[in-house]
């Protein structure tokens, strides 16, 4: 029986190779997903073939926001554009993130919008529409917003959400932020510097020494009206997020070091603390108190 | 001694002779040289027309013309616009207009036609003026160039900040996105690179329809665009770019009700100054010559 398996493993291995070089081959591609969407949504009608990018070509696609979904480590991109007399144009753009945590990750980057029932999180505003399913990243944007153009937008979306068969998984960092007071809509999920400081001014300077490797998640919450902002640091090592720290507290006033945080001259408490591979920072809350109970429902503090 | 329109004293001038005959055939002054930061101020006019814009926020082209040539005469202190242009460039000079094409919000083609019929109309030969963006670095025109007009819409932008006229310039490099290190802070490096340094004439950043926050896949949404209906007008990039960036942070608190900075920060404005020697960023150092319509100009 064991020699058995290890033929049929071993068949199909070869299968995958010799058809998909790549090594999501295996999985479900753009091409196969995007030949899953209707060319024709509500009087909308895709317009030319469907244009493909990788990591080099797509700076000629998003002049000024390419590096955020490389910063996600983005595979490649699928864009078709559906056009009708008197409608305006609605671009429909797939991403194929690598792994559902970075797809759910380009998702968090912007957040505005009311949400919409597709996909996982969708979100709906500005004639946007968007959401992640397993690892991809799905945008439907309408140049202008007109019911026509917001009818073809959803029925792609309904036909691309049934197309993905992989349901992906949130990352798990996730599971260590406190649950009371979290604000979902605030999640945001990053590796990059950049990133970070597009949500929140912590330095100029790569002080907690972000990159590929490290995964954030920074976090708002309120709790009696009381507010404060939670950030998560995971590193490969714990000597990592050590020096990190120390970076981290090397710029902030005397007494950052404590259990119970700080006061800046504004009123709001900062604190921080380690504990393995984790770095948590409170930034911002109202309160001591919170700044302290958010550490320790991290479990960065005994 | 008087100050000449980019700041830089006749004096100054005179000392750094050597380096501009390099760039110019006539000698003239050039922004990005160490020359502007000798001297007191930079100067930047901010000019407004409402009527700049129909009411579909379409440029008219006449108005605009208009505008350009009252910024180009107040930078450099001269009545008659045609004689300012005659002190940007002369006729031996081979001059490369670098606009934007980004397909949101380009560099408006009126604006690019009235720039080529100025050039021309200064002497300079109608085959030595070409317009380019993503071609430049094989653009025979811009091959040669002795001098650079960089002209482009001012936008938010993901990963630097701010679309600038600092910004601009990353098509003369064949590899942009090895400058994109640290939300692009060494963008001020390649005004330096010997194509490049030293030839900038003008920098005129398009404030028509501006963008002042940043949403969706491209970074653009209509709903973020007001008619603001101005040009800054500088011989300095920092100091055009720091004057945009001031009315962007301006809106962005009027429209959010709130202090909303630009993100991620456009550090790369600040260290093109402080790190590149290109110009100047802090309000004190910068003249603004404000002109025409001033209702709601945020700065």
């Amino acid at each position: 029986v064991n020699r058995f398996r290890l033929i049929v493993l071993l068949s199909l291995t070869a299968g995958c190779l010799s058809l998909f070089p790549s090594r999501e081959s295996c999985a479900q591609d753009l091409k196969s997903l995007a030949a899953a969407v209707p060319r024709l949504a509500a009087g909308l009608a895709a317009e030319g073939p469907d244009a493909t990018y990788d990591r080099k070509t797509i700076f000629d696609y998003i002049d000024g926001g390419a590096e955020v979904y490389l910063a996600y480590d983005m595979r490649g991109c699928l864009s078709r554009r559906y056009a009708a007399p008197g409608e305006p144009a609605v671009v429909l753009d797939l991403f194929d993130m690598g792994t559902s945590a970075d797809a759910f990750g380009v998702f968090t980057h912007d957040r505005e919008g009311d949400p919409l029932d597709v996909g996982e999180d969708g979100l709906s505003g500005a004639g946007w529409i968007r959401f992640w399913k397993g690892r991809f990243f799905v945008s439907i944007y309408a140049e202008r917003e007109t019911a026509g153009a917001r009818e073809a937008s959803i029925r792609l979306a309904r036909a691309i959400e049934a197309g993905i068969e992989e349901k992906g998984e949130r990352p798990k960092i996730l599971g260590r932020l406190p649950k009371e007071g979290l604000q979902r809509q605030s999640v945001r999920y990053l590796h990059s510097h950049i990133l970070l400081d597009s949500h929140i001014r912590l330095s100029e300077e790569n002080v907690l020494g972000l990159g590929p490797d490290t995964e954030v998640v920074l976090s708002s919450y309120v709790r009696k009206g009381i507010r404060a902002r939670l950030l998560l640091v995971s590193y490969p090592d714990a000597a990592r997020a050590a020096a990190a720290r120390n970076r981290y507290l090397s710029l902030r006033p005397a007494g950052g070091d404590s259990k119970k945080g700080v006061a800046s001259e504004e009123g709001k408490w900062s604190a921080s603390a380690q504990a393995g591979r984790l770095l948590a920072v409170v930034l911002d809350a109202e309160s001591g108190p919170l700044a302290e109970a958010l550490l320790k429902e991290a479990e960065t503090l005994p | 001694v008087r100050s000449t329109g980019s700041g830089i004293s006749r004096r100054d001038f005179l000392k750094t002779g050597a380096r501009i005959a390099l760039g110019s055939v006539a000698g003239l002054a050039l922004a990005g040289s160490s020359s502007a930061a000798a001297a007191g101020k930079s100067r930047v006019v901010l000019i407004r027309d409402r009527e700049v814009l129909d009411g579909q926020d379409r440029i008219r082209p006449a108005a605009l013309g208009e505008m350009l040539d009252g910024a180009v005469a107040a930078l450099m202190d001269e009545r008659d616009p045609a004689s300012a242009w005659k002190r940007i460039v002369s006729p031996g000079d081979v001059v490369g207009i670098k606009t934007n094409v980004w397909h949101y919000l380009p560099t408006p083609e009126p604006l690019n036609a009235i720039l080529r019929e100025r050039l021309i109309g200064a002497g300079v030969k109608r085959e030595n003026v070409s317009a380019d963006d993503r071609g430049v670095l094989d653009n025979p025109v811009f091959r040669r160039s002795t001098a650079l007009v960089n002209v482009r819409p001012m936008r938010t932008h993901h990963w630097a900040g701010l679309g600038s006229l600092i910004k601009n310039y990353i098509m003369f490099v064949p590899n942009p996105s090895s400058y994109h290190a640290n939300a692009c802070e060494p963008l001020g490096a390649i005004w330096n690179l010997p194509h490049v340094r030293g030839k900038t004439r003008l920098n005129i950043l398009v404030m028509t329809t501006p963008l002042f926050h940043g949403t969706g896949p491209h970074h653009y949404s209509p709903r973020y665009v007001w008619p603001y209906c101005g040009l800054i007008v500088s011989q300095d990039p920092v100091a055009a770019d720091a004057t945009g960036a001031r009315i962007i942070e301006a809106k962005r608190r009027v429209h959010f009700g709130e202090d909303r900075p630009i993100r991620p920060n456009p550090r790369h404005i600040v260290l093109a100054g402080s790190r590149y020697g290109l110009g100047r960023s802090r309000p004190e150092e910068i003249e603004i010559i404000r002109l025409g319509w001033n209702e709601d100009s945020l700065i």
